[in-house]
């Protein structure tokens, strides 16, 4: 299979430019990280992180062919050659396929992303009841792996304000989490033409998340809250 | 490990394959600033037209060029793309169309039925 990958050190000084690699799969490696790991045998300079290999950890997502995803869930089979790898957009590029994701760990915080409950600590667990915890279905089960933030339009060309997609859809988790007291504040902070309502419902983020959420979904579900309570 | 704030981004819009949801989205805001840009013009052209039969003769003149027909096309379509466009988010935004399978079909009849009516309008213009 030929791969075209996007190399960049930052100690040569050099401009990123795109490597040419030949691989034939082995027998039993079927996804993209695969040949990844495959590569870096060949060329141990090729940087990329990695760590569950199965679409849990949310470390491997890059730009494949155009597109944002999990190299460890992407069928080689499914890839058109040259398999085109390149880092996230508009992350800042560490190296090779490494990007920086402490703005996005920053927007991530800034939605605090626990239950604040300040009432004294029950002494068994905050139940909730099986409707109240269904509430919270198809909001838990993100990784936080970026696909979605490095495609939304909307955050490439406002990464300080903009929340992006993956803080958005983790602020919604915990406005819905039954057992959270301060959905108030949360709106309140949310309100912000920035923040929240940059996005333009261009969908990006729903069309490339690999656990097959809906993050527009949430942003639109976060208004219909932030509605309501202003009415 | 921090990038330095010099660090290179990748963000070629060439080497990024758009979703259809995109591709609307970016005719919305071309229509919309052509809408915008053309608003002087229409708005002389409207003056023009009740000036008297000579200055709406001069119009129609002006607007049976190649030129003028081609305006009259692209204002065609982006009037139409960018109407649809809006009532899909106005849809979107009260629940209705709002699954990615809904959305993808919603974008393609957008761009469907804005050029099918700048396709028609070219057939009456020409």
């Amino acid at each position: 299979m030929q791969f075209l990958i996007y190399r960049y050190d930052p100690q040569s000084g050099a401009r990123p430019h795109m490597q040419a690699y030949d691989l034939a799969p082995g027998h039993g490696e079927h996804m993209l990280l695969d040949a990844l790991i495959r590569l870096h045998e060949q060329d141990d300079s090729l940087a990329f992180r990695r760590s569950c290999r199965e679409g849990v950890c949310g470390s491997d997502a890059m730009n494949i062919n155009g597109r944002n995803g999990l190299a460890c869930v992407t069928p080689l089979a499914s890839l058109k050659e040259p398999v085109t790898l390149r880092p996230l957009p508009s992350f800042p590029v560490i190296r090779d396929l490494v990007v920086d994701m402490t703005r996005f760990f920053r927007h991530y915080h800034a939605i605090r992303p626990y239950v604040v409950d300040d009432d004294p600590p029950p002494e068994r667990e905050r139940l909730q009841t099986p409707a109240e915890r269904a509430e919270l279905d198809g909001l838990y089960e993100c990784i936080l792996c970026a696909c979605c933030t490095g495609f939304c339009p909307s955050y490439w060309w406002n990464p300080e304000r903009y929340l992006g997609p993956a803080a958005l859809l983790q602020a919604m988790r915990f406005i819905a989490d039954s057992r959270d007291h301060a959905t108030g504040e949360r709106l309140e902070f949310l309100d912000d033409a920035y923040r929240l309502f940059r996005c333009r419902s261009i969908m990006n983020c729903t069309e490339v998340c690999p656990k097959g959420l809906n993050p527009n979904r949430a942003i639109d579900r976060i208004r219909m809250r932030m509605l309501k309570h202003e009415v | 490990m921090n990038a330095r704030s010099d660090a290179p981004r990748f963000l070629n819009l060439f080497q990024i394959r758009f979703p259809v949801g995109a591709i609307c989205s970016i005719g919305h805001r071309v229509s919309g600033v052509i809408l915008a840009a053309a608003v002087p013009l229409v708005v002389y052209a409207l003056d023009r037209s009740l000036a008297g039969p000579q200055a709406y003769a001069r119009l129609a003149a002006a607007l049976a060029t190649a030129a003028g027909k081609t305006a009259v096309v692209v204002l065609a379509w982006a009037l139409a793309h960018h109407a649809l466009a809006g009532i899909r988010h106005v849809l979107k935004d009260v629940d209705v169309g709002a699954s990615l399978g809904t959305a993808r079909r919603s974008a393609w009849l957008v761009l469907a039925v804005g050029g099918i009516i700048a396709l028609a309008t070219a057939v009456l213009v020409a």
